[in-house]
Order: C-alpha cells, then structure tokens, then sequence
C-alpha cells in the first residue's frame, strides 16, 4: 500500500516484517526496524502506477512464521542459498549497476539448488530525469548501501509454499534466427547468428531491429527476457546478461504494449500474490501511470529477481498450501 | 513418481517429449537439465536425482504437474 512518511513509520513501529520502496528522502527519515528497502519513485500502487517521492510503498510480508534480515556484498551474495529458510521465501534488493548485481546477475543461473529456494526481488533504481543512485536499506541497522544486497528471509508455515512466476508478453518466433553468445557477460560484440560470427550491433542496425525489443530465451515455455541498454561502438549491453550455453532470439514485436500488457496481467488476474514488483520498461511502455493492474501492486524496477536477473517482466509470487 | 511419470519424465529431459508447466522454476529446472543431458547423455541418473528433489520439495508441483506429465 502508498502510506505517508507518518503512517509508514507507525507500521514500522507495529514490528511486522516489511519490505518497503520508496524515493531515498523518504526512506533515509525511517527509524530502525524489521524492515528492507530499495529506492526507487516509481509504484503501482492499488490506485494505479504513480511517480512520487512523497509517498512509500509498503508490502507487509507478514504471511510467515519468521523473518530474518541480512546484508551480503559481490564475494558472499550466493550465500542465501545456503542461509535461507528451508521452507520459505527469500525477498532481495540489490542496487541498479552495483558489482553485488552484476555478480548476481551473471553467476546465479549456475548455482546449484537456486531453484530449490524461491528467491524473488528487484533491483532499485532512481527517478530517470535526474541523476542518482540506487540504494538498498537494512532497515535493522537504518544503514543505506550502494554496493551490497539486502535480504529478508521468510520462513512459512508447514505445508505452505511459496511459488515465484510472472508475466511476460514476449515470446519468440522459432523461425527467427538463433543467436547465441561465447561467454556470460553483460555487453556483447561478436556472437553466431546461425552459426555464423557476427557483429550484433551491426545485425540490430542492417535488420532494422527495435532495440526496445528483448532477446528471449525459451526456458521450456517460460520466456527470459534480457533487455537492450545501449549500442554503441560496436557493443550491445544489456540490463541483465547473456548466457553462452543459451540460445536467444529477439522477440516478436508486440503491435500494442499496453494493450498486450493489459491482457496478459487481465489474463492472471486470479493470482493472490503476496509480493509483485514491474519493470520500469513496462511502466513507460505500456503507459501504467494512472493505470491499475490489480491484485498487482508493488515498486516498479530496474531489474527484477525470480530466481535469477529477468527484464521487462512482471515478477510475482504466491503462497500455495 | 510412479513408473509411468519417470519414464515421461525421462522422455522430456531428453526432449523426446513437449511439456510446458505453468510453474516457472519447474520449466527452468527442465531447461536446465534438458541441457546438461545434451552436454553429457550420461547424466540421467543425476538430472533425475535433480529433478525427485526438486518434486519433493515441493508436492504442489508434483501432484499437478506429475499427474500430467503422467497423462502425456
């Protein structure tokens, strides 16, 4: 829910576990607590998208048994999968563009058990038209980092579980090429089309590609999107990496984002998720200011987490049992 | 897993047979061990430990899915 300052600090003082988004101002006035956050001024809120640094937005993540917080750098971030609760949810934040992120990002789809443990979460960011840095918050210490991750680990009842999913309205064409990349890495020059070297800025300019278009890689149904950023000089980077063992094509272009959008969260509407967050690609693209995507509410992202670094989604999880 | 669904199971990993879940991790974890059967054909044995662990954990997933997977 979007709470004043006032209101947010008195839900603070209630004790529960929160996780808490918010534009930095905000969250650097609140007093110590069972809380994490990340910055961003960019919400869905139940009234609809909204940018504001004025409000916060607060999701009690009150439906476990326990919750425990913790802080982790690039060198031990893969430790929540060691630490986590058996049966239980773990919440992440890392910042937009910090080595804790990217270390993530490029590492997790090759740690063992990741898919044993629900892990959901986001990365934060900054209003983007104005500089700034991304921050995460232990709300146990009050300290703010820019350089680490902040976890919340939820231990859930027996018999529950938790069921991380999202929405995605890309998907790819089989028909398409098939690109794939020599190594995990976050920018790319060379890669094989077809299995023919090539040069994929060159490829995205002679084809005439949107490059608001994601590449996507079919992972048995489920669709990864990893989204452009920039091409420049003969590099493509991207917000979330590529993997050398995957095979990507870019996504069919959608006719009408908001409209595809639309129908893809109308179509999962059902859904009772504890947690959402929503990627500020889909945000501008599909127009949510003003718009409301109910039962989804939640900080709208410079990353999302389901499980590993995903782009342009809807992230979302449930608790089954 | 009974011995039908193991069998159907075994089909997937080896891409013999389609199936799509509606449970994202479940489609990852196929994925990945779909892929590191096709590094090493002899890794049956551990992407089935993989996956009986990943089904215990949790039951939702396996009464669904495995009912389905079953009926394929």
């Amino acid at each position: 829910m979007l709470v004043t300052l006032e209101q947010a600090i008195a839900m603070i003082k209630e004790g529960k576990p929160l996780h808490i988004a918010a534009d930095e101002t905000l969250l650097d006035q609140l007093p110590r607590g069972n809380w994490i956050g990340g910055t961003t001024p960019y919400f869905i809120s139940e009234e609809g998208g909204i940018m504001t640094k004025d409000k916060l937005l607060i999701t009690e993540m009150d439906f476990g048994v326990e919750a425990r917080i913790a802080v982790y750098g690039k060198y031990n971030v893969f430790q929540i999968v060691e630490e986590c609760f058996d049966n239980g949810l773990t919440l992440l934040i890392m910042p937009f563009s910090s080595a804790v992120a990217a270390k993530y990002s490029k590492e997790a789809p090759d740690v063992e058990e990741l898919l044993m443990h629900p892990i959901i979460g986001w990365i934060s960011g900054y209003d983007l038209d104005l500089p700034g840095e991304a921050k995460v918050y232990d709300g146990t210490t009050g300290e703010a980092y820019t350089d680490k991750a902040v976890v919340m680990y939820i231990r859930l009842p027996e018999g529950k579980s938790a069921m991380v999913n999202m929405i995605n309205i890309f998907t790819d064409d089989k028909t398409d090429p098939v690109i794939r990349f020599p190594e995990n890495d976050l920018s790319a020059g060379k890669c094989t089309i077809n299995g023919q070297e090539v040069n994929l800025a060159e490829f995205l300019v002679k084809k005439g590609i949107d490059p608001q278009l994601p590449l996507v890689a079919d992972h048995n149904g489920s669709y990864i999107n990893t989204s452009i950023k920039a091409v420049e000089n003969g590099v493509v980077d991207f917000f979330a990496p590529v993997f050398k063992n995957i095979e990507y094509r870019f996504a069919v272009p959608v006719k009408d984002y908001e409209e595809e959008f639309l129908k893809s969260v109308h179509a999962a509407e059902d859904r009772k998720p504890v947690f959402s967050c929503n990627c500020i690609r889909n945000f501008q693209s599909a127009d949510l200011n003003g718009k409301k995507i109910l039962p989804y509410v939640g900080p709208v992202t410079f990353g999302e987490v389901a499980y590993q670094l995903v782009n342009q989604t809807l992230v979302y999880c449930e608790i089954f049992g | 897993m009974n011995e039908n669904a193991r069998e159907k199971v075994m089909k997937i990993l080896r891409r013999e047979l389609k199936y799509t879940s509606t449970n994202l991790a479940f489609n990852m974890l196929i994925s990945n061990l779909q892929r590191k059967l096709q590094a090493d054909p002899g890794n049956m044995d551990a992407c089935m430990t993989e996956m009986e662990g990943f089904l215990k954990k949790y039951p939702i997933v396996a009464k669904v899915d495995l009912a389905n997977i079953a009926a394929l």
